[in-house]
C-alpha cells in the first residue's frame, strides 16, 4: 500500500492509501465522532455526525467510508460541518425518548445518584452505595436524617402507589457504614501545593472543603463556632439529627485531610484580608444566621426571639427561658423544629401562628403531622399585629385574622387581613420563624440588592479575585441543606479549576427526558412503600432521641427493590449524550413526534428499548456481519422504522444468550443485557 | 384501401372509458370492411378517449372524447365514407395545436403504432439503428456518436449519457450489466409509462445499443408495481423481440449476446435512486448505499452497471439513425435535444409534451397546454416533483434547460409539470411535498429521516395557524442542513419545495404565520365560513349538507353558520347556489 | 406489525413459486410478490417457509417486506381502493375525494369495511395525472373523480358483489 499525506485540521497526517479519512485522523489522534460506525462492520453511513469538510468539495463527506486521497484538506470542525453534526444530533435527541438520569436524580439540588445508591442498597452493598452518593455530598447519614427529599416528589414510582423512600434508605446505609471498620475511603489526589481556606463549617463548607482536599489541595475549614457542623449541629434538634451521627461525618472529613480551626469569627479575630492574604484561594460559606424580625409592635420585648437563636441555645444546652405557653410564628421546617423542641422543653401549651393554612405550609406533612401528635396546636389564618407585655416581658399575643385571597405570582392564594377581627392569645414567649438574613459584616464582598453576598452562578466567583461563595449565604439566600452541599461541590471543583489556571465554569449538562404518565406505568406491579413506625408521641415528647429508629437492613433492601430504575443504564458511556454535549445541542427548537416509545422487548438476556433507538444499525449489522445470526431486522420505513428481532427457533435464542453482540455494539442505551 | 379504426389504449385512455369505446367500436363494426386496432397514449390526455379514423385514402380524422354510443355514429361514417358526420366529435383546432406544436422523438411512435405488434415498429424503421450499430459500429464510435448528440440523463440528474457508458465500458471486469430505470416515482411523471406501454421496443432497441457499446450481456427493466400494463406490453415486446432475433444469442447473428429480463418494484420512491434500485434488484430494502463507488465501478452484485431512465434509452434509437449532430441541433448550449414534459394541474389542456430544450415555460404553460382553466389566475408551476422546485409567474420566460432551470431553485427532474392556480396555498404545497418524502425516506440518514418529519411538522403547523415567528428561519436552517447531509438525493433534495416556496412566497408563509389567514384560501384551519344575508335565499341546501349541523335558520329566511361548530369543511359553499357563503 | 394470529394458510400454494425460483439470487422481491398475489397478502407462515427454502432469514424478509408500500400482512377486502394522492391530484382536490370515500365507507387508510368488501389504500402517483383526482380499484382506474362521482362508483361496485 503506498503512503499517503493529507492535512486535517493544519495537522499533517499520513496514512495508507485504501484507508478512510477516519481512520488516518484516528491513527493521528484527531477525534471525529460518529454513531453508526464501528470497525467490525461494513460502512453504512446512516448517522451523519462523522461529515467533514474538504478543500474544494462542495459536498460534506462521511468520514467514516471516504477514501483518504494523496494531498487532501480536511477540516474535521468547519462551520459547515459542525451545523450538520449539530442538527443531526438536535433530530436525533427530538425523536429519542429515555431518561439519561433519573427524576429522582434531576431533583437533587446535589444531583446525588439515587438511583445507583437505591440499587446498591437492593443489592445489599452499602459500601459501595456510600461509595456513589459521597461522589456529590460527603454527608449523606445527616442528610438522610434532615433532608425534605425533594427527590422523592419527582419519584416516578409516585405515580404507581408511593414514592421510594430515597431519604430513609440514605440513612440507612450511611449510619450502616459509619461505623464500620470496613467503610469506603476515598482517595487523595497528589498535593498540589496550593492552600485554600473555607470560612463557615456549615454544610456548604464541610463540602467544599472535603472536594478540595481530595483534590489535593491544602484546605483550612474555619468556624466563629465552637465545633464544625453549623446548622447541623446548631439549628437542627438532637431528636432530628443525632449529633454523633455529625461528629462522625465531620470526624471523616477531618480524616480525608481537612484541617480545621474552630472559634475564630472573620471580622473579629482575623480580618477578611487577612484570612483571604493567608490562602491562594477562599471559599466563603457563611451561612444565614440572623432571625428575620416580625416587624410588629412589642417585638423588642423579652420574651421574643428568633427561632434559629433559640434553637441555637438548646443545641448549646443553654435554652432560652420559654415559660409554660409559646407561640411560634411560621410555616416552615424551622417553625417544626421549634414548637416541638419547645414541647420537649416541657411547654404546657405551644402555638403555631400561620397567615394561611395548613395546606400552604412549607414544612414537611411529615413534620406537621407529628408536631399535631405531639399536642401542638396549630393557630392557621392568623398574625401576629401585636405583641402585648407587662413590665417588659411578653404577657400575650394579638393576632389579626386572615383569610385567602387571589392566587399570587407562585401561586398560592395570598393572605388578606378581615377587617377589625382579632383574637388574643395568652403567652409567655414569641418564637419568630419567619426566616433567616445573611450578615455579611466583616467582608468587604459586593452584596446583591437584597444584602446578600453576590457571587457568578456559574463560577461562584465574587467580586474579589479567588474569592469564591456559596450557600445559604450568597444569591438566593438560605435554603436547604443539600442546595448548599450542591453548590459547593460544584464550587469545589470551578475553584480547582481556577487553582490549576484554567478556570471551567459550571455548565449544566444537557440531558434526554422522557415524559412519563401513570397510564405508562399502569403494568407496574403495586408494591406498598416500607413504612418506618415512629415511637409513640406521648413518650417521644419528652425526649430529645430520634423519633424512630429507621430502617432495619431488611426493610431498606425491600424498599430498595421498589425502583423503576427509570435512569439510563448507559449514561456513562452513551455516545449520542457525549457527543449531544460535546456540541451543546438544543433539540427542543425540533420537538415534534416521538417514535413508539412504547414498544420494548425482550430477547433472550437483552432487553430492548426502542424509544433510545437511534436506528444506526449496528445491532442489526452486528448481528449479520459479526455474529453471523442475522436475527434482528428493520422493519418498515422511513421515520417509522424500528429493529426487531424475527425467529422462531428456539435454537436460535440459546445462541443470543450468551453471543451479547449486538447490546454490545450499541452506541446508546437501546439495548441492556440484564442476563 | 381499407380504412382503419385505432383506439388510444394507454393508461390513461383505458382510465377514461377506451376500452368500452373499443368494444362497441367493435360490435358496430362488424360486417364493415374496416380494421379495429389499438395503439398507445398520444399525449393529449386530456382529449381520452382518442379514436384515430384513417379513411380509405390514409386520411386521419381524429376523434376526441369519444363515448361507446358514438360508435354508431364512427361506423357510420365509415361505411358512408362521410367523416362531415363525426364533426360532433372531430378533435377541435385549438387542440391540434397542443401536438403539432411539439418536437416528438422519444414519444415519435406513441399514439401511432400499435405497441403490441413488432411488424408496426419495424415498418415505422424500427431496429434499424441496432442492426445499423452492430453491423457498421464498434462501440467505441456508438459511444462517441452519443457523446455528440449532447444526451443527457432524462431521469432527473442531466448527466451526461456518454460519459457514464464510457465509464461502465473502461470499468474492468467481465459481467457488467445495463438496467433501466422505470421506477417513475416522481408524483406529477408519466412519461416513462407512456413510453413503455405506447412503445416498447424502442426502449428495447435502445438499451441493445447501449449494451453493445458498454458491452453487457444481461439487462434488467427496474419497473414500477403500480403500471401494471406497461409490464404486460413490455413482456410481450421482449418476447417478439426475441423470437424475431433483436434480443438473445447472437443477435442479428453478430457474436453480441444480451437478453432483458423485468423486475417489477414493489413500491418505493427511494428505488428511483440508483444505488437505491440497486439494493431493490438485489432483493433488499431499498437503502441508499454510499458513493462512491459508482455504479459504474461496483453496481449490480458489485459488479459494472450502468443505469439510464426510458426516456433516455427512447431517444438512442433515433439518435443512431439520424446522427448525433441532428439531435444536437435541437436545444441550448448546455442541453441539447428535446424534453418530455408531463403537463398537469389547472391547465386547460394537459398530457405529454415533447418539445426542444430552449422554449420558455410560458411557451409550454400558455402556448402549448393553453393556460390557465376555469378563468384562474396563474401562480406558480412545480418542476421536478419531490426534489424540485415551484417557479412563480415572474420567471415564466425562464428557458428551459438544466442550468436555466437549476438557478430558479427548481430543476428539470424527470419532467413533471404541475401548474398551479391562485387556489393553491404554496405554504401548503411545500407540506404536500414534505409529507411525501417523510413517507418515501427510507429512513437509513438521520437529516432525511428525522429531518423532512420535522419540516413536515413544521409545516404543519404553519397552516394549521399555529406557526410561530421564526419559523421560516428555523425551516431554511433545517433544510439547507438537510440538503448538506443527507446520504442520498431523496433527503439531499427534498427540502427544495420548501425553500423554493419560501424564495418565491414569502409573504403566503408571513399572512399563515402573522395574519393567520391562507391567501388561497386552502387551508381549512385558516378559514372562516359565513352567510351572506343578502344572497341567501333560505333554501336550507347548504344546512342539509353540513355534516356537524353548524348551519341553522327558518326556511326561506337568512341562515347563519355557528362558528363554534364549523368544521370548515366546506360543503355548504360547495352546495350553495346562489354563492351566499363567504370564505375568509 | 399486524403478523400474528392469522389462521393458518395452506403452504403448499407455495411450492410452485420456490422451485421457480430456487437458487436464483436476488429474487426475495419477486418470491413475495407471488405469495401476495396467491394469499392476497403475506402470511407469517409464508415467510418462515420462504426462510427455509431460500436461507434468507425470516428478519431479513420480514424487512424487506415491511420495506415496500406494495405488501400488506392481512388480508384485504374484494375491491381493493388505491386513492392516488400524486400531485396533480392534491392540486385538483383529492382530499375531498379521500373524504368522499372515507365517509361513504366508514374507513381510513389502510383499513378494510366490516364486510370485507372494501380496502382503501392512498398511493403516491398512479401516473394518470391528466385525469386527476384518480383512483384505481382492482386495475381499474377511474378518472375526473368528483366527490359524488366516487360515491357513485363504490355504490355501483357494492350493488355489483350483492347480485352476485
Amino acid at each position: 500500500m503506498n503512503d499517503i499525506k493529507l492535512t486535517i485540521n493544519g495537522k499533517t497526517c499520513s496514512g495508507k492509501a485504501g484507508q478512510t479519512i477516519l481512520e488516518i485522523a484516528r491513527a493521528n489522534g484527531i477525534d471525529i465522532p460518529t454513531l453508526c460506525h464501528d470497525d467490525s462492520v461494513a460502512h453504512y453511513g446512516a448517522c451523519g455526525i462523522c461529515v467533514v469538510e474538504a478543500e474544494g468539495s462542495p459536498k460534506l463527506l462521511r468520514s467514516c467510508s471516504t477514501l483518504a486521497a494523496d494531498g487532501m484538506v480536511i477540516n474535521t470542525e468547519g462551520e459547515r460541518a459542525v451545523q450538520a453534526r449539530k442538527i443531526a444530533l438536535e433530530l436525533l435527541m427530538s425523536d429519542h425518548d429515555g431518561d439519561c438520569k433519573g427524576p429522582c436524580r434531576l431533583a437533587c439540588p446535589a444531583g446525588t445518584n439515587c438511583q445507583a445508591y437505591v440499587k446498591q442498597v437492593a443489592l445489599g452493598n452499602t459500601k459501595e452505595a456510600v461509595r456513589i452518593v459521597k461522589e456529590r455530598l460527603p454527608l449523606p447519614a445527616s442528610i438522610g436524617y434532615v433532608c425534605p427529599h425533594p427527590c422523592e416528589k419527582e419519584c416516578r414510582r409516585g405515580l404507581v402507589e408511593e414514592p421510594i423512600s430515597i431519604a430513609m434508605i440514605k440513612r440507612f446505609m450511611s449510619v450502616d457504614q459509619l461505623h464500620s471498620a470496613d467503610r469506603w475511603k476515598p482517595e487523595r489526589a497528589p498535593a498540589t501545593g496550593k492552600t485554600v481556606g473555607v470560612i463557615g463549617g456549615g454544610p456548604a463548607g464541610l463540602t467544599a472543603a472535603y472536594y478540595l482536599a481530595l483534590k489535593g489541595h491544602d484546605v483550612t475549614l474555619t468556624d466563629a463556632m465552637p465545633q464544625m457542623g453549623g446548622m447541623l449541629r446548631y439549628g437542627i434538634p438532637q431528636y432530628r439529627l443525632p449529633k454523633d451521627v455529625v461528629d462522625a461525618e465531620i470526624a471523616e472529613i477531618a480524616e480525608a485531610g481537612v484541617k480545621m480551626e474552630n472559634n475564630v469569627k472573620i471580622g473579629k479575630d482575623i480580618s477578611f484580608a487577612d484570612y483571604r492574604a493567608k490562602f491562594d484561594a477562599v471559599i466563603v460559606a457563611i451561612g444565614a444566621w440572623s432571625s428575620t424580625p416580625l416587624h410588629c409592635p412589642g417585638e423588642e420585648q423579652q420574651g421574643v426571639y428568633g427561632g434559629i437563636d433559640f434553637l441555637r441555645s438548646v443545641a448549646l444546652h443553654d435554652p432560652l427561658p420559654i415559660g409554660r405557653n409559646v407561640a411560634i410564628v411560621g410555616g416552615g421546617n424551622t417553625a417544626m423544629d421549634a414548637c416541638r423542641t419547645a414541647v420537649r422543653l416541657g411547654a404546657e401549651n405551644v402555638y403555631v401562628i400561620y397567615r394561611r393554612t395548613q395546606s400552604e405550609m412549607p414544612a414537611n406533612a411529615e413534620e406537621i403531622e407529628e408536631a399535631t401528635e405531639e399536642g401542638v396546636q396549630f393557630k392557621f389564618l392568623t398574625n401576629p399585629a401585636e405583641i402585648i407585655g407587662e413590665n417588659g416581658h411578653v404577657t400575650a399575643v394579638k393576632l389579626q385574622v386572615m383569610e385567602l385571597g387571589e392566587p399570587d405570582a407562585s401561586g398560592r392564594r395570598s393572605p388578606v387581613p378581615v377587617e377589625g377581627k382579632f383574637v388574643t392569645l395568652a403567652v409567655d414567649s414569641v418564637i419568630a420563624a419567619i426566616g433567616q438574613k445573611v450578615d455579611p459584616k466583616g467582608f468587604d464582598l459586593a452584596l446583591n440588592k437584597r444584602g446578600i453576598i453576590a457571587a457568578d452562578e456559574a463560577t461562584f466567583l465574587t467580586d474579589q479575585e479567588g474569592v469564591f461563595a456559596v450557600g445559604d449565604a450568597t444569591n438566593k439566600g438560605a435554603g436547604i441543606a443539600i442546595a448548599a452541599i450542591g453548590e459547593a461541590s460544584k464550587a469545589a471543583d470551578v475553584a480547582d479549576s481556577w487553582l490549576k489556571g484554567h478556570i471551567v465554569p459550571y455548565h449544566e449538562p444537557f440531558v434526554s427526558k422522557r415524559t412519563v404518565t401513570a397510564a405508562d406505568l399502569a403494568d407496574k406491579e403495586k408494591k406498598a412503600r416500607v413504612k418506618v413506625t415512629n415511637r409513640p408521641a406521648e413518650e417521644r415528647k419528652h425526649d430529645f432521641e430520634p423519633v424512630n429508629d429507621g430502617f432495619s437492613a431488611a426493610e431498606a433492601m425491600e424498599e430498595a427493590k421498589r425502583c423503576l430504575e427509570c435512569g439510563c443504564h448507559d449514561y456513562g458511556e452513551c455516545s449520542l449524550i457525549k457527543h449531544a454535549n460535546r456540541y451543546e445541542i438544543h433539540p427542543e427548537r425540533f420537538a415534534g413526534e416521538k417514535r413508539h416509545k412504547d414498544l420494548e422487548q425482550k430477547l433472550a438476556v437483552i432487553e430492548r428499548d426502542q424509544g433510545k433507538c437511534i436506528l444506526c444499525g449496528l445491532c442489526v449489522r452486528t448481528c449479520d456481519e459479526v455474529a453471523g445470526q442475522g436475527l434482528l431486522g428493520l422493519v418498515g420505513r422511513g421515520f417509522g422504522t424500528v429493529i426487531k428481532p424475527e425467529f422462531r427457533d428456539s435454537e436460535r435464542i440459546k445462541v443470543c444468550a450468551t453471543c451479547k453482540k449486538c447490546a454490545e455494539a450499541c452506541p446508546t442505551g437501546a439495548l441492556k443485557i440484564i442476563g | 384501401m381499407t380504412a382503419r379504426i385505432v383506439v388510444g389504449e394507454g393508461s390513461c385512455g383505458l382510465a377514461a372509458g377506451a376500452a368500452a369505446v373499443y368494444d362497441a367500436l367493435k360490435e358496430k363494426l362488424a360486417g364493415v370492411d374496416a380494421k379495429l386496432g389499438i395503439t398507445g397514449c398520444v399525449g393529449a390526455c386530456y382529449l381520452e378517449p382518442i379514436v384515430d379514423v384513417y379513411d380509405g385514402a390514409g386520411a386521419l380524422h381524429r376523434c376526441v372524447r369519444v363515448k361507446p354510443e358514438d360508435a354508431g355514429t364512427i361506423a357510420g361514417a365509415v361505411k358512408s365514407g362521410d367523416y362531415a358526420s363525426l364533426a360532433d366529435i372531430a378533435i377541435q383546432p385549438e387542440d391540434e395545436g397542443f401536438l403539432s406544436k411539439q418536437t416528438r422523438i422519444a414519444l415519435r411512435h406513441c399514439g401511432v403504432i400499435d405497441p403490441e405488434s413488432i411488424d408496426e415498429y419495424l415498418a415505422d424503421d424500427g431496429y434499424q439503428a441496432l442492426e445499423k450499430v452492430l453491423k457498421t459500429m464498434t462501440p467505441e464510435q456508438v459511444i462517441e456518436e452519443i457523446k455528440i448528440s449532447g444526451l443527457a440523463g432524462r431521469g432527473g440528474a442531466g448527466f451526461p449519457t456518454w460519459f457514464k457508458w464510457n465509464a461502465a465500458r473502461q470499468s474492468k471486469g467481465e459481467e457488467k450489466y445495463l438496467i433501466c430505470n422505470a421506477d417513475e416515482g416522481d408524483p406529477g411523471a408519466f412519461m416513462d409509462r407512456a413510453v413503455i406501454e405506447s412503445d416498447p421496443h424502442n426502449l428495447i432497441e435502445g438499451m441493445m445499443i447501449g449494451a453493445y457499446a458498454i458491452g453487457c450481456s444481461e439487462a434488467v427493466v427496474y419497473v414500477r408495481a403500480e403500471y401494471p400494463l406497461a409490464i404486460v406490453r413490455l413482456t410481450e415486446a421482449i418476447k417478439q423481440a426475441r423470437e424475431r432475433g433483436y434480443l438473445g444469442k447472437n443477435i442479428l447473428g453478430t457474436d453480441f449476446s444480451c437478453d432483458i429480463r423485468i423486475k417489477a418494484g414493489a413500491g418505493a420512491f427511494v428505488c428511483g435512486e440508483e444505488t437505491a434500485l440497486i439494493e431493490s434488484l438485489e432483493g433488499n430494502r431499498g437503502m441508499p448505499r454510499l458513493k462512491p463507488p459508482f455504479p459504474a465501478e461496483a453496481g449490480y452484485w458489485h459488479k459494472p452497471s450502468n443505469i439510464n431512465n426510458v426516456e433516455t434509452w427512447a431517444n438512442v434509437s433515433w439518435i443512431i439513425n439520424h446522427g448525433g449532430a441532428a439531435f444536437a441541433a435541437m436545444g441550448t448550449e448546455n442541453s441539447k435535444g428535446t424534453k418530455v414534459f408531463a403537463v398537469t394541474g389547472k391547465v386547460k389542456r394537459g398530457g405529454l409534451v415533447e418539445i426542444p430544450m430552449g422554449m420558455t415555460l410560458r411557451d409550454v404553460i400558455f402556448g402549448i397546454a393553453g393556460g390557465i382553466r376555469d378563468g384562474r389566475k396563474f401562480k406558480a408551476v412545480q418542476l421536478g416533483g419531490p426534489s424540485g422546485g415551484c417557479i412563480p409567474e415572474s420567471l415564466l420566460d425562464t428557458v428551459i434547460d438544466y442550468k436555466s432551470l437549476q438557478a430558479t431553485g427548481a430543476i428539470m427532474g424527470s419532467g413533471g409539470m404541475v401548474v398551479m392556480d391562485d387556489s393553491t396555498c404554496m405554504v401548503g404545497i411545500a407540506k404536500f411535498f414534505l409529507d411525501f418524502t417523510t413517507k418515501e425516506s427510507c429512513g437509513k440518514c438521520v437529516h432525511c429521516r428525522i429531518g423532512t418529519k420535522r419540516l413536515g411538522e413544521i409545516l404543519n403547523r404553519i397552516v394549521s395557524g399555529e406557526g410561530k415567528e421564526g419559523d421560516v428561519e428555523l425551516l431554511e436552517e433545517l433544510c439547507n442542513t438537510v440538503k448538506a447531509g443527507a446520504l442520498c438525493g431523496l433527503g439531499q433534495s427534498a427540502p427544495n419545495p420548501v425553500l423554493t416556496t419560501i424564495r418565491y412566497f414569502r409573504d403566503e408563509y408571513d399572512a399563515h404565520i402573522r395574519d393567520k389567514k391562507c391567501p388561497a384560501k386552502a387551508c381549512p384551519a385558516l378559514l372562516t365560513y359565513a352567510i351572506d344575508k343578502d344572497k341567501c335565499k333560505g333554501c336550507s341546501a347548504c344546512a342539509k349538507k353540513c355534516p356537524v349541523g353548524a348551519i341553522s335558520g327558518e326556511v326561506k329566511k337568512p341562515y347563519s353558520i355557528d362558528p363554534a361548530k364549523c368544521i370548515r369543511c366546506g360543503a355548504c359553499h360547495n352546495t350553495c347556489r346562489f354563492g351566499a357563503v363567504t370564505v375568509e | 406489525m399486524q403478523t400474528c394470529n392469522h389462521p393458518s394458510v395452506d403452504l403448499t400454494l407455495l411450492e410452485d413459486t420456490l422451485a421457480e425460483y430456487a437458487g436464483v439470487k436476488g429474487s426475495l422481491i419477486s418470491i413475495l410478490q407471488k405469495t401476495q398475489e396467491i394469499y392476497g397478502y403475506i402470511p407469517i407462515d409464508a415467510v418462515y417457509r420462504i426462510s427455509e427454502r431460500t436461507g434468507a432469514s425470516p428478519a431479513k424478509i420480514l424487512g424487506v417486506a415491511t420495506f415496500y408500500s406494495q405488501f400488506r400482512f392481512q388480508a384485504v377486502g374484494k375491491y381493493l381502493i388505491l386513492l392516488c394522492k400524486g400531485t396533480a391530484c392534491y392540486v385538483n382536490g383529492a382530499d375531498r375525494i379521500l373524504d368522499a370515500v372515507s365517509d361513504e365507507l366508514g374507513i381510513g387508510n389502510n383499513e378494510t369495511t366490516e364486510d370485507g368488501l372494501f380496502s382503501l389504500s392512498v398511493v403516491a402517483c398512479l401516473g394518470c395525472c391528466s385525469l386527476a383526482p384518480v383512483m384505481m380499484i382492482n386495475d381499474k382506474t377511474y378518472g375526473s373523480l368528483t366527490p359524488d362521482k366516487a360515491r357513485q362508483i363504490l355504490r355501483d361496485l357494492r350493488k355489483e358483489a350483492e347480485a352476485q
